[in-house]
């Protein structure tokens, strides 16, 4: 018994709460106490890695209530790996937060900021952390609610348009979940994950329709949530319309939550009689076409921010792929694909914010000559647009590595073609601002004049990242150990 | 039986880090001082020259130099592994790439962002070694990324639009041939397990996949190799670079492409394999239509480097060609050509720098006179080209006769007569250059009494040493590698060949 992953969560919680009561009386320090308070649940959930991985999960009881009545809190290798993956870029770019705020979020929304920010961290663990439906239920809402809160707290008409429209699609997936978790307990009479799968197979021969329903309910309510191809309409408009710091977290961690969940629920729930029914075909469908069109449409914007958001929408269907695939290595390359994107997309982003915060330009063109006056900030940039294509000796290229063996492992190489292409078309539209950035002069010469570096409060964070990826790319079986695979 | 002892060395370790170390101290030092930038480079590329040959009593002796590292990504490690292949390319990138940065000083005095070009030249060279240097798949693929990538730093180094179109095109070549590749090392990496080279290769499957993987590093490495009709990047790219750039890529780096493929075939799948299931008629196919269009095409270009580049395909043509025959004899005139072609190619392309450097003058047609004002550029030129031709005491010719050779054993006499055709194409775009610069007069253009050009041809002269010098010894390794008895490259090509193909 480890108390230290509901800790995390709790302490996250509660400063939540307190975070404006601290700004009322000291502005200055409510950043501080939020940034700290992020990194000491980094703590818990780094030392619930090393306690998961040297003694193997474990499931732990709130308050010692026995299961049917309280809440129980199962902790694996991969909700471990989740939990530190979620923690340590909350953290990085918490970090990065306190100066982009200053300049990106006006006077009376900023205390608000930190509080949605700790929010959003509490929830994200207790999604992966949950033992049961209800409390997966409860802790999507809250991590839904909280990522609204986090774009709309822009204030402008964009960032309230496009909040609506996830709020809209979110709650609507809400519904399908909620659904789904009905219909599982009309059929099982229970909301423990464990439970229900003991009862399951009882269900599937005596109501196998309400649990297709369930199911298909099941796959639609995360699938929105975490922007699956055609349900993905939300996700452009909301990652580039919030604050970069928001978006670092919106596209780096938490759709990848909501494919954590899914594939969690279908392994641990539905797993004995998953066998039967093409959920992963559907699945594999889906993800190709997320990863094949989202980089298609990412290649037509004009916008950075809208760029990176498409991309999302692509390297997202890689971790459907790699979940879906079902082969050891698929399974290691997705959930290995969830760190290095997340680190990838939060430096890309972290880095589109300070050249927003610097020269107040946001398009792709507005790069052009950026890269010596800004060169960590560019650098960051290419480094981590060279992993996306799957450059040797970063990140990506191990998590497209694995995804790429798994995918033969399953007797499908036809996804090992896919993940070429579709890098061939991230290629496409990553080397151009990379290119333009080192290579290409403003049309207009004074456009540049005074621009430097960001300050270091804001890169040290990203440098942070780029090492991360530099390391994981370098040593993956640092990773691959915690997640219990070896290979 | 060759003896394999193999050995433990840190050298080829060494070969490769010290242009990495190189390339951060010449980054650190060159805002302060250019001379301390320029003769860091030099040092540099001399040490790692020396390093490369301190494996040579190693290779002397028939041992095989082994270093592996499994705990850098694993599962795959990072391993080292020096043959005589390749020893014997280590040594000819390492010795061209001294003279090339020997070349660069002055070439590159008046030239912008020099504090850009010489550590992505030192870096380079580090990527270039480090493919001819490593055992197994992925660490090469490693050093491939490595050395394509900062290749494009050097190929739009002019940034101008032209510079830039080309430089995108050949990212974009480049990333397909690395996509490629990385498909066909992933399916390497399901169907056997391993991605160590061995001799006779490693794994034996007849399926599907194993042909897609197959076609996968033909794709791959064609692409670096300029394989037709994968070679579009390669006439803009090799021409728009400056001109000691454009040697290297023409001369080294393009031959990482042909190397990868020898390796693929003699040491992946095993010349068993290939030869059983016939896949080898993709790449001599390939190759055949490569030697004629590259030699047609290179006809009728007018500007220099542009020509050159284009032989350059039409050559590359041999190498592919020389690997898919099967023969003791096609395989040793192959791998000699690998290296005979550097020289040659190199020593043109800086000829031609020299002569831009000089005029700023690129068309063919304008160069009328050029050998009487500068004649040991030209003299030099010269040598290279007849050696391309194939003319006998020169380099090129052993390679040919060697290939010609294998051809007949082979039974595939066609493939003499495409060798034919390609050498007489080589006379046709090569003898008008050597006539017009000596033959011609030096008379003015009649119809405008002062045309620009005249003007220019009036700066004819012989460039300084520091650029003679380098373009002289490479040429005079197209004579030398010929004529004397004891000719170190042709025993270690027929050595490779031996380990290769039994």
């Amino acid at each position: 018994m480890l108390h230290l992953p509901v800790l995390a969560v709790v302490i996250s919680l509660l400063g939540a709460y307190l975070i404006p009561l601290i700004y009322h009386f000291r502005r200055n320090l409510a950043s501080v106490v939020a940034v700290g308070i992020s990194g000491l649940a980094l703590c818990f959930s780094a030392a619930t890695a090393v306690y998961v991985s040297r003694y193997g999960a474990f499931s732990y009881l709130l308050g010692m209530w026995s299961i049917p009545w309280g809440i129980e809190v199962y902790v694996d290798r991969m909700s471990a790996f989740m939990m530190l993956v979620i923690s340590s870029i909350t953290f990085l770019v918490m970090l990065y937060a306190m100066e982009d705020v200053r300049h990106e979020l006006t006077e009376a929304p900023r205390k608000w900021y930190w509080t949605l920010n700790l929010l959003l961290l509490a929830s994200m663990m207790g999604v992966v952390m949950a033992g049961d439906l209800f409390n997966l239920f409860v802790f999507v809402e809250i991590s839904s609610i909280a990522a609204c809160g986090t774009i709309s707290v822009k204030g402008d008409r964009r960032a309230v348009e496009a909040t609506f429209r996830y709020l809209v699609l979110s709650t609507l997936g809400s519904g399908a979940l909620l659904l789904s978790i009905a219909l599982l307990y009309m059929v099982t009479g229970n909301l423990n994950m464990t439970y229900i799968s003991g009862e399951i197979q009882k269900a599937a021969f005596l109501y196998p329709k309400n649990l297709y329903a369930a199911l298909t309910f099941m796959v639609v309510g995360f699938g929105v949530k975490s922007a699956l191809f055609p349900l993905h309409s939300w996700l452009p408009d909301a990652h580039s319309a919030a604050p970069a710091p928001s978006s670092a977290v919106l596209s780096g961690l938490v759709v990848k939550i909501y494919i954590f969940a899914l594939f969690q629920v279908l392994s641990r729930v539905f797993g004995p009689v998953i066998a039967g029914i093409p959920v992963e075909t559907v699945v594999l469908l889906m993800a190709t076409m997320a990863v094949v069109l989202g980089s298609v449409l990412a290649m037509g914007q004009k916008e950075l921010k809208r760029m990176l958001a498409y991309s999302t929408v692509a390297q997202v269907g890689y971790v459907f792929m790699g979940l879906a695939l079902g082969a050891d290595r698929a399974v290691a390359g997705g959930m290995m694909h969830i760190l290095t994107h997340a680190l990838m997309k939060s430096s890309l982003f972290l880095a589109a914010g300070s050249v927003l915060y610097k020269t107040g330009k946001k398009n792709i063109t507005d790069l052009a000559g950026l890269g010596p006056r800004m060169p960590v900030t560019m650098g960051v940039f290419s480094l981590a647009a060279a992993s996306m294509i799957g450059v040797p000796l970063l990140g990506g290229f191990v998590s497209k590595w694995y995804l790429a063996l798994g995918a033969t492992d399953a007797g499908k190489s036809f996804y090992a073609l896919i993940i070429i292409v579709s890098s061939f078309l991230t290629a496409l539209y990553f080397l151009p601002p990379v290119i333009s950035a080192f290579f290409g002069k403003q049309p207009d010469d004074s456009v540049g004049k005074g621009i430097d570096e960001a300050p270091a409060v804001m890169l040290v964070p990203m440098v942070i990242l780029s090492i991360a990826l530099l390391g994981v790319g370098l040593f993956p079986s640092l990773v691959l150990g915690l997640l219990g695979y070896r290979g | 039986m060759i003896s394999q002892d193999i050995v433990f060395s840190w050298l080829p370790v060494l070969a490769v880090i010290v242009p990495l170390v190189g390339t951060l101290v010449i980054y650190m030092v060159e805002y302060r001082s250019w001379r301390l930038r320029n003769a860091l480079s030099v040092v540099t590329a001399a040490i790692t020259l020396i390093v490369v040959l301190d494996m040579y009593p190693a290779i002397r002796a028939g041992k095989i130099i082994e270093a592996n590292f499994p705990r850098i990504i694993p599962p795959l490690g990072m391993s080292f592994r020096v043959d005589p292949l390749g020893f014997l390319l280590a040594v000819t990138t390492a010795f061209i790439w001294l003279m090339v940065t020997l070349y660069s000083l002055e070439y590159m005095s008046h030239e912008h962002h020099k504090n850009r070009y010489y550590p992505f030249l030192i870096l380079t060279l580090s990527g270039c070694l480090g493919v001819v240097l490593t055992g197994d798949l992925f660490s090469l693929f490693v050093f491939f990324e490595l050395m394509s990538l900062t290749a494009f730093v050097l190929v739009i180094h002019e940034e101008t639009p032209e510079a830039m179109r080309a430089g995108f095109k050949y990212l974009v070549m480049t990333i397909v041939g690395s996509l490629a590749l990385f498909f066909a090392i992933v399916v390497t990496y399901e169907l056997a397990g391993t991605l160590k080279f061995s001799p006779n290769g490693f794994f034996f499957d007849t399926s599907l996949l194993s042909f897609l993987g197959f076609l996968g590093y033909i794709v791959g490495f064609g692409v670096k190799a300029g394989m037709v009709p994968l070679h579009v990047w390669l006439p803009d790219a090799h021409p728009v670079a400056p001109s000691p750039a454009s040697a290297l890529l023409s001369g080294l780096m393009i031959k990482t492409g042909a190397y990868g493929l020898l390796r693929v075939i003699y040491n992946v799948y095993g010349a068993d394999l290939i030869q059983a299931m016939g896949w080898y008629n993709i790449l001599i196919w390939a190759a055949a239509i490569t030697i004629f269009l590259g030699s047609a095409v290179a006809i009728v270009q007018d500007d220099i480097k542009r020509r050159l580049a284009y032989s350059s395909i039409g050559q590359m043509g041999y190498i592919l060609l020389g690997m898919g025959l099967f023969t003791q004899s096609a395989l040793v005139g192959d791998i000699f050509h690998i290296f005979s072609h550097a020289f040659m190619k190199s020593t043109l392309f800086l000829c031609a720098g020299a002569i831009i450097y000089k005029t700023g003058l690129r068309k063919i047609k304008d160069l009328a006179g050029i050998g009487k004002k500068m004649p040991i550029t030209m003299g030099a030129f010269t040598t290279a080209a007849m050696a391309m031709i194939g003319i006998p005491p020169l380099n090129g010719f052993i390679s040919k006769w060697n290939l010609s050779l294998g051809a007949l054993q082979a039974g595939k006499p066609f493939f003499v007569f495409l060798l034919l055709v390609s050498s007489l194409m080589n006379m046709i775009y090569y003898a008008p250059i050597i006539i017009t610069a000596f033959m011609s007069g030096d008379h003015i253009n009649d119809d405008h009494a002062e045309h620009e050009t005249d003007k220019k041809r009036r700066l004819f002269g012989e460039v300084p040493p520091a650029m003679l010098i380098p373009m002289v010894i490479l040429a005079l390794g197209c004579l030398v590698f010929d004529l004397f008895p004891e000719n170190l490259p042709l025993y270690l090509a027929t050595l490779s060949a031996r380990l290769l193909f039994r």
